[in-house]
């Protein structure tokens, strides 16, 4: 039933996304047209929000932190990096003749995995020296600044050319507004693969929640379940930043508002995570369309300015409840 | 039925067990005694096969630890922490249906046979009532006996307890050691690292004491917690007493 509810609100904001936008339904000519480049849109969001609902769950399960997500971990800012090194590698390469039949958004993701899995083992070799809630956020927080920084670099150089300044502005600040068929038809390989793994991950993730020696003593093997939730999680991170760009706090706020409905379990949470950060990107999408600004506000900014008041709001909680 | 040879554990350059000698039988709770930092739950830990031990081995009914998967060793023997990390709202019947992980093969989806054990853990440690409550929400005492009914649940023939009775107050203290004779005389291995040396010596059959990593005695639970032994370990005087079995005295 609450998993019905979850997918009605889907259909809902799906429904309301592809109704609502610039352009004249009316228009028996563009109607086809307008749907098409909606559609497209929509399903890019919710992707991108379903992988980051999931990337979500599963990394709290694995620090045994609420308070843990691909972007206060760093991963989100490595995927991001990640991908604008590969969006100016691929210009480069591009104007010497090289790889230019390769469209930039067919070696995005490859860049954002390789981002993503670069934070998640540098976060990986702290936590491995026994670093707590609050090393932990201060890590996350080092490496964001870090790729920020040399994403930032990065982007100036971009600046030389126009079209590709442009491209890694837009892609570093988050949207969806150049989201066609072909990053969906990428995505969805990723996505659904992850999404199920991470599923079959969810039991000993489970058990691993009591800790480390305890998980290995009910017969959880520690580090094989330790190395592939990470890399689950690097892809799903990476599938929605090739999409959406540097999306935050979208695995953060997800997981931790259906855990009280869903119940701790990762099999339960999981499918519940993909609904439901499916249903929160497509709404902040939603929002930033409909938003009365003079041009459409990106979508990181969105989530941003929902997400960073409830991350404030669940830090003192769980600072309160003694969980740090 | 658990037996240890030579075992030699090293932390950060320091033996913390030095070429220990250990043996628990079925059918009774044998207990490892000794002050503080002695090595008592390091030895508990590795004999779980939880530690990376330098040198020795430990065995169970005759398998060697070292040579068994963790699916292997995790039904053959279960350990209960003194603490435990779990905090999550996790319901007490999956806490325990979390001691038949290693009995579940492909998706994990629990058999009759895992419903059934689960259900006869939590008869066991007297928590049926408790089932639907979540984890975190339990006193410590509960939370103790919900850790007992998961390492029952996984139908291990040696259950190792790293000081199940700390922070328990006495009634529940005597109760769990009750349920844990009870449990020996089903014919489980029981191991418990203890600090009453009153409670040991009442409630197991058996004892090891150790200081310093070094085994200093072992045997009837009544020959090891005696005047000279306790004397050299701890430095305090025990005095036999017809009424109470024994007292401390202060330091010798």
């Amino acid at each position: 039933m609450r998993y019905l509810v979850l997918a009605a609100a889907l259909a809902a904001v799906a429904t309301l996304s592809l109704l609502v936008g610039p352009g004249d339904l009316g228009d028996a000519a563009l109607r086809g047209t307008f749907l098409s480049l909606r559609a497209a849109r929509v399903s890019g969001a919710m992707l991108a929000g379903g992988a980051l609902g999931a990337a979500g769950a599963l990394v709290q399960g694995l620090f045994r932190n609420p308070l843990a997500s691909p972007s206060i971990l760093g991963t989100t800012a490595g995927a991001s990096f990640g991908g604008q090194v590969v969006l100016l590698a691929h210009a480069s390469l591009a104007s010497a003749g090289w790889l230019a039949w390769v469209a930039p958004e067919m070696v995005l993701p490859i860049g954002c995995l390789t981002g993503a899995f670069v934070s998640l083992a540098v976060l990986l070799a702290f936590v491995r020296r026994g670093a707590d809630l609050l090393s932990l956020l201060l890590i996350g927080f080092a490496l964001t600044s870090l790729f920020l920084a040399l994403g930032s670099f990065l982007t100036t150089l971009a600046q030389e050319r126009y079209e590709l300044g442009r491209a890694v502005v837009a892609f570093t600040l988050g949207g969806l507004g150049g989201v066609d068929w072909t990053h969906v038809r990428l995505a969805i390989p990723l996505v659904a693969v992850a999404v199920v793994a991470g599923w079959l991950w969810g039991r000993p993730l489970d058990v691993l929640l009591a800790g480390e020696m305890e998980a290995a003593s009910l017969g959880v093997d520690v580090p094989r379940t330790r190395r592939w939730t990470i890399a689950w999680v690097g892809v799903l991170t990476a599938a929605a930043v090739a999409i959406g760009g540097n999306i935050a706090f979208v695995g953060l706020v997800v997981p931790h508002a259906l855990r009280p409905f869903f119940g701790a379990e990762h099999r339960r949470l999981i499918p519940a995570a993909v609904l439901g950060g499916a249903t929160f990107l497509g709404a902040c999408d939603l929002l930033a369309r409909v938003l009365p600004t003079r041009v459409e506000a990106p979508l990181g900014v969105v989530t941003g300015l929902i997400g960073a008041p409830l991350f404030l709001l669940l830090l003192v909680r769980t600072r309160r409840e003694g969980v740090a | 039925m658990i037996e240890a040879r030579d075992l030699t554990v090293t932390r950060d350059g320091r033996k913390v067990l030095d070429r220990v000698a250990f043996h628990a039988a079925a059918g009774e709770v044998t207990s490892i005694l000794g002050p503080n930092g002695a090595g008592k739950s390091t030895l508990l830990a590795a004999l779980a096969g939880l530690l990376p031990i330098e040198a020795g081995e430990v065995s169970i009914g005759g398998a060697r630890l070292g040579e068994l998967t963790a699916m292997q060793r995790a039904r053959r023997v279960a350990y209960v922490p003194q603490r435990t990390e779990l905090r999550s709202a996790l319901q007490v019947e999956t806490v325990v249906s979390h001691g038949r992980y290693a009995h579940q093969a492909g998706l994990g989806r629990p058999g009759p046979a895992d419903l059934e054990a689960v259900e006869d853990a939590l008869r066991k440690a007297d928590v049926l009532e408790l089932r639907g409550r979540r984890f975190d929400h339990l006193s410590t005492g509960e939370q103790r006996r919900v850790l007992l009914a998961r390492a029952l649940a996984t139908q291990a023939e040696v259950i190792l307890l790293d000081e199940p009775t700390a922070a328990l107050d006495v009634r529940h203290a005597l109760e769990l050691h009750a349920l844990l004779e009870a449990l020996a005389d089903d014919g489980l291995c029981l191991v418990a690292v203890l600090h009453g040396l009153d409670a040991a010596r009442r409630h197991t059959r058996r004892a090891t004491l150790i200081d310093r990593g070094v085994v200093v005695a072992a045997g009837p639970s009544d020959e090891v917690i005696a005047p000279d032994f306790v004397r050299a370990v701890y430095g305090v005087e025990l005095v036999e007493d017809a009424a109470l079995g024994f007292r401390l005295g202060g330091p010798a």
